[in-house]
């Protein structure tokens, strides 16, 4: 029974890992070799040549700072915005207060991909389309993360608010040294999904950008890819220069970036 | 807190401004005004023509819009069951305790991080005919004659299947991960009181671990139900919609529709249909978990 369960663990891992290992070999794969059985592809002649190629001779790098600088925008300012209106939702008692939060909670059920055309439209008329504002504020308004964070304030008692206040420390006081530090853990999370989600978006940047020096990573590559026909070596190449700064990262923010997925699960 | 309630009002309302800003220009905004351009001929360069109620009628009657809708439920319907129990089935391994726990849980997690497009080109290769790693690794195994071919990519069952793998292959991660941390918050008393009176493992499984993970399961189930409504860019790589649109999902129809033939009004008013779907589909997943106040 223990070897099966040994021998299963190990097959499921060697599945998940064999695309990845396969892309690594191959991009290192000297262009042009014949390939029979897969035994080939892990054989030398290995070759850096294409990688020379690939990094100074198309958009790539830019491409993949592009996809940084758009994904470290909108998680920052994401965060911060939705922190700010999560307070507001859950420690300033002002008027009007429960109709607000029905109105972001109502956020929740509007799909972007459902109202993507219409948005095309309306930053089409307000000049942000071939941006990098374009590609970073239509993306802000996250409704999931204003009502995840106030659940987390909610957590925050009040009485140590009220002893702050005594003080005399002002509510921007209150916000930035105290209640931010104390949701820390819930703010990592929040950023962790948001700069993952940006990373990946697609459509948007598909629609909103034609200019080929703005393309995000997964804008350029299908462009790249669509060039190279003959051989494997070029489009594995392309993958592991998109692919190794996100997995380093991976490696390196391992255990926080599995603790943000699983809060997101007991609040989401 | 003890606040002038004028000063309370106008403090919330600078904290919320930056969001509300963002939240009524690129969200509510672009609702109120996709209603409006679904009773228009409205073209990229803003040609506008009143059309009426046109647009819906045509919808109604659109084969090509079924066919899409029914592309994105078939892939709902094969990626949401087998998510789930591949998540189950790959986060009981990374819940044994052994040395290589870490081991798999970075593993099965990994490739979760790939960009969309990475993972996609991956799955393209890797399911090509002659070179591509299935079949080779098949051939080299022998379950694939050396002389025959699986045309994963040609073939709508086979593409739908490689769709799949390779979807859940990219995203089964998260899921991985919300189980597993259920998992480890099952105390550990219930199994041992468990295996006290004679339980085995496969019965702790079933009458402990899995009645556990409901709750959760629930939730994994209605959202990867609403993010398989939404597939584009993985069946837009791999497949192009193909073999003749067979694999069309309706994100695609809709892309195609507003900016290849140039019909922005009919794009946004299929955008509604999916809108309606999804609508119903949240509903649904928030009246579940609303029920005696599971999963918080």
């Amino acid at each position: 029974m223990k070897w099966l369960y040994r021998a299963i663990s190990l097959l499921a891992a060697i599945v998940f890992l064999a695309p990845v290992i396969w892309m690594l070999v191959v991009s290192i794969k000297k262009e042009g070799m014949k390939i029979i059985t897969v035994v080939d592809w892990f054989t030398p002649p290995y070759s850096f040549a294409v990688y020379d190629e690939i990094l100074n001779g198309t958009k790539l790098t830019n491409w993949m700072l592009n996809s940084v600088l758009v994904a470290v925008a909108v998680t920052l300012l994401t965060v911060i915005i939705a922190a700010m209106a999560g307070f507001a939702l859950s420690k300033v008692p002002f008027r009007y207060r429960a109709f607000m939060f029905f109105f972001v909670l109502a956020g929740l059920l509007i799909p972007g991909e459902a109202t993507i055309i219409p948005l095309y439209q309306v930053a089409k008329d307000m000049d942000l389309l071939n941006s990098y504002e374009g590609l970073v504020i239509p993306m802000l308004a996250s409704p999931v993360a204003v009502i995840v964070l106030k659940s987390f304030f909610d957590g925050v008692p009040n009485d140590l608010l009220e002893s702050v206040q005594i003080d005399g420390g002002g509510v921007w006081r209150i916000f930035a040294h105290i209640m931010l530090p104390l949701i820390r853990p819930a703010l990592a999370s929040m950023a962790i999904l948001t700069f993952i989600g940006s990373w990946n978006n697609f459509l948007w940047p598909f629609l909103s950008i034609t200019d080929d020096n703005l393309f995000t990573l997964p804008m350029g590559i299908p462009t790249l890819m669509s060039q190279y026909s003959e051989d494997y070596v070029k489009p594995m190449v392309v993958n592991t220069i998109a692919s190794l700064p996100i997995m380093l990262l991976f490696i390196i923010f391992e255990r926080q970036i599995v603790k943000g997925v699983s809060l997101s699960g007991i609040k989401g | 807190m003890k606040m002038n309630k004028m000063r309370a009002d106008v403090q919330a309302l600078l904290f919320l401004l930056p969001f509300l800003i963002v939240y009524l220009l690129f969200t509510i905004w672009p609702m109120i005004k996709g209603v409006q351009m679904t009773f228009y001929k409205w073209t990229l360069i803003k040609k506008m023509d009143y059309v009426g109620w046109s647009n819906y009628s045509k919808m109604l009657r659109d084969q090509e819009m079924w066919d899409a809708l029914w592309h994105s439920t078939i892939f709902v319907i094969l990626t949401t069951p087998t998510m789930i129990v591949l998540a189950i089935v790959l986060a009981l391994i990374a819940n044994r305790k052994s040395r290589m726990q870490k081991f798999y849980r970075s593993i099965f997690f990994l490739p979760s991080v790939l960009s969309v497009a990475v993972a996609s080109f991956l799955g393209l290769f890797v399911f090509q005919p002659y070179t591509g790693l299935v079949n080779s690794v098949l051939h080299l195994i022998g379950i694939l004659n050396e002389h025959r071919e699986i045309y994963w990519l040609t073939e709508t069952n086979l593409a739908w299947i490689a769709v799949s793998l390779i979807t859940l292959w990219w995203t089964v991660g998260f899921n991985f991960i919300l189980y597993l941390s259920a998992m480890q918050d099952i105390p550990d008393e219930i199994y041992e009181a468990a295996r006290l009176d004679g339980a085995n493992d496969r019965q702790t499984f079933w009458s402990i671990t899995l009645p556990y993970l409901s709750p959760i399961t629930k939730t994994i189930a209605m959202l990867q139900i609403i993010a398989s409504f939404k597939v584009f860019l993985q069946i837009q790589i791999i497949t192009g919609g193909g073999p003749l649109d067979q694999t069309r999902p309706i994100i695609q129809l809709i892309y195609q529709t507003g900016f290849k033939k140039n019909d922005l009004g009919y794009a946004a008013t299929m955008s509604y249909m999916l809108f309606a779907i999804l609508l119903i589909l949240s509903i649904i997943q928030y009246a579940i978990n609303n029920r005696k106040g599971a999963n918080t």
